[in-house]
């Protein structure tokens, strides 16, 4: 064909040929999950709380320029008032900062703890479903035998071994909790594994560490995210718990179970003593949770009810 | 399945046979033991009469052996901290309390939580199921240890209604005594309220949104009908997955309560075994609950097997994994 046929051609109009170019912005996944956290009011206000009594926690024991262990024997058992805003113990110490220094034990345990499950078990979880055969035979009975045995006790004799120090107990409390999480990682990526998209990634030449930090781990985050949100209050509970039973942290050592566990000794009389520590306690437990489930609806939209 | 059973039933033997060992080689790990203290102060005759008398100047192997021979034939030793009792004798006296305990708080909370639940699916979209939601998240945050203590203080110290402290003796350990029981009960049933309602409420919204129940509604189905034979049934699935993690839960999870309310249970004795380094006491306590943890864990899986028939047919295969 020549150039002179082609003069017989003219364009008559390209309006519509625009018409399957994509015109929104296009979102992420990420961007989506925290659209829809934004609209969820409770769970922003969770997070608001969250940061309140992290800013708490970090400056609370210093701000009121009582510290947590000078004894006063003047002002014992005073109720709480503008001097002390949680009142004083039994040999006159301040309260307030003993509150908030307490929370800051627990909840420093309970984030290291969460941290150590959440990375050992994907490690362990994410080796066994990438070994598969024999491997994970043998990882997976560990697990069991693990998990067979009762967490709490396996947490009680860990302390007795390693004695009441902050050590121990953040080895006694992650000692078998990773292995729930582990279970779970290998099940997401054994079944991620078979997913159409990655067959389709390895089909289109993807080398094994593209589709691992492409697929595999923004695919396993989100599980993981849940699983920091609803572990997180275990271990405060379990913490507070086992200090209750006079079995984790000892005293001179504070943590919120210690202050609980004081305050039930005169709960009769200065029922203060046990209220403040107890509703720090309760505030920090019920905002993780209602984050939890506000994170739960905007990361998976199918268990969305 | 007969196949399954077997290999089932021995692994959990070897199970068993690892905590034991592991427990016990943890204690032996441990420095000082529960005589320490007691002969500090005594003669070096007497000191080694003592140990003689409970076996700890053998060592450790021949320990070892004597545990795990007395183990399987059922005997877990004398107890060092209460002489002249058993360890047999002491579980016997102790495990009602602990059981019964456990149990009430089971029935009470799991029946109140799953009514709840299916109320909450019912009335969705209601305030009735915000105020169950709400309900359940507060009572899943507030820890029994405060709860028990705010409901000891408020109906035992306030006004009085219930025993601050104590547990029922002697021929009521099972029934009767109502009164000492009601509160650790409100104080434990209210997990299982919160955790049973949520659990039962996702399950069913998940098998509502099934294609068989698209179908059952096209051939006409009434509601109740679909609601009974359908998705009831179905949604039961995981709830009979978590009972197990339930039946240890209650155990374990009563010795703090069992701590607030001086309840002569398990958590008790094994909380005073473990600050004591009484070592027959927490090697028994241990392998009891272990063993109690692990056939309940093998009847679920059995159970399930039994409910759900998607399972069954690839049982060997699937449930080993």
């Amino acid at each position: 064909m020549n150039i002179e046929a082609l003069k017989d051609f003219e364009i008559i109009g390209c309006e519509g040929t625009d018409k399957n170019v994509i015109s929104r912005p296009t979102i992420t996944y990420w961007q989506d999950a925290w659209r829809r956290l934004k609209k969820n009011k409770i769970a922003i206000t969770s997070i608001l709380v969250l940061i309140a009594l992290a800013v708490l926690v970090i400056i609370g024991p210093t701000m009121r320029h009582y510290d947590y262990i000078s004894i006063k024997a003047a002002e014992k058992n005073t109720a709480p008032n503008a001097k002390y805003w949680f009142g004083t113990d039994n040999l006159g110490r301040d309260l307030y900062a003993r509150t908030w220094l307490g929370a800051r034990v627990s909840m420093t345990v309970a984030l290291v703890c969460t941290a150590i499950q959440i990375l050992i078990g994907s490690i362990y979880g994410g080796t066994m479903a990438y070994l598969g055969g024999r491997t994970d035979d043998v990882m997976m009975r560990i697990i069991e035998f693990m998990t067979s045995m009762p967490s709490l006790l396996v947490t009680i004799l860990v302390m007795l071994v390693l004695g009441n120090n902050m050590f121990a107990l953040l080895i006694a409390l992650s000692v078998t909790s990773w292995c729930e999480t582990a279970r779970q990682m290998r099940g997401l990526i054994l079944q991620l594994k078979t997913s159409e998209y990655v067959l389709a990634a390895r089909a289109l030449g993807a080398s094994p560490k593209r589709i691992i930090i492409k697929h595999l781990i923004p695919n396993t985050l989100g599980i993981l995210i849940l699983i920091t949100a609803s572990s997180i209050p275990t271990y405060i509970f379990t913490e507070a718990g086992l200090s209750f039973l006079g079995m984790g942290l000892q005293p001179p050592d504070i943590s919120l179970g210690i202050l609980i566990s004081f305050g039930q000794q005169s709960m009769d009389f200065y029922p203060y003593q046990l209220f403040y520590p107890a509703l720090i306690l309760c505030i920090t437990v019920l905002a993780f949770n209602l984050l939890g489930d506000g994170l739960r609806d905007a990361l998976d939209p199918r268990l969305r009810q | 399945m007969l196949k399954y059973v077997i290999k089932k039933l021995i692994t959990m033997l070897i199970t068993l046979f690892v905590i034991a060992t592991a427990t016990f080689f943890i204690l032996a790990a441990v420095p000082g033991d529960a005589l320490t203290e007691r002969v500090e102060k005594l003669p070096a005759q007497t000191r080694m009469n003592l140990y003689k008398k409970y076996g700890l100047d053998k060592p450790l192997m021949e320990r070892y052996v004597i545990t795990m021979v007395g183990l399987f034939k059922g005997d877990f030793g004398e107890s060092i901290l209460y002489p002249g009792q058993t360890v047999n004798k002491i579980i016997k006296e102790k495990l009602p309390a602990s059981a019964r305990l456990g149990l009430q708080q089971m029935i009470v909370g799991i029946s109140v939580g799953m009514v709840l639940g299916i109320i909450a699916v019912m009335k969705k979209g209601t305030y009735i199921e915000y105020i169950i939601l709400i309900v359940a998240v507060l009572f899943i945050s507030v820890p029994h240890l405060v709860f028990g203590l705010g409901l000891q203080k408020i109906f035992a110290g306030t006004l009085r209604w219930f025993p601050v402290i104590g547990w029922p003796k002697g021929s009521q350990v099972w029934f009767g005594g109502w009164k000492y029981t009601v509160l650790p009960t409100l104080t434990g049933c209210f997990v299982y309220i919160a955790s049973y309602s949520r659990l039962l409420k996702t399950s069913m919204l998940d098998v509502i949104n099934q294609d068989y129940i698209l179908t059952a509604q096209s051939k006409g189905l009434s509601e109740s009908q679909i609601m009974r034979k359908h998705v009831l049934r179905n949604s039961f699935i995981p709830i009979m997955t978590t009972l197990p993690m339930s039946v240890a839960m209650s155990i374990t999870g009563s010795f703090f309560i069992e701590r607030i309310f001086a309840i002569p249970g398990l958590g008790m004795y094994y909380v005073t075994a473990v600050n004591g380094r009484d070592l027959p006491i927490i090697l028994g306590e241990s392998v009891i609950i272990a063993t109690l943890y692990i056939v309940v864990v093998f009847l679920t899986d059995i159970l399930y097997t039994v409910i759900d028939p998607r399972i069954r047919t690839n049982a060997s295969k699937s449930m080993v994994d």
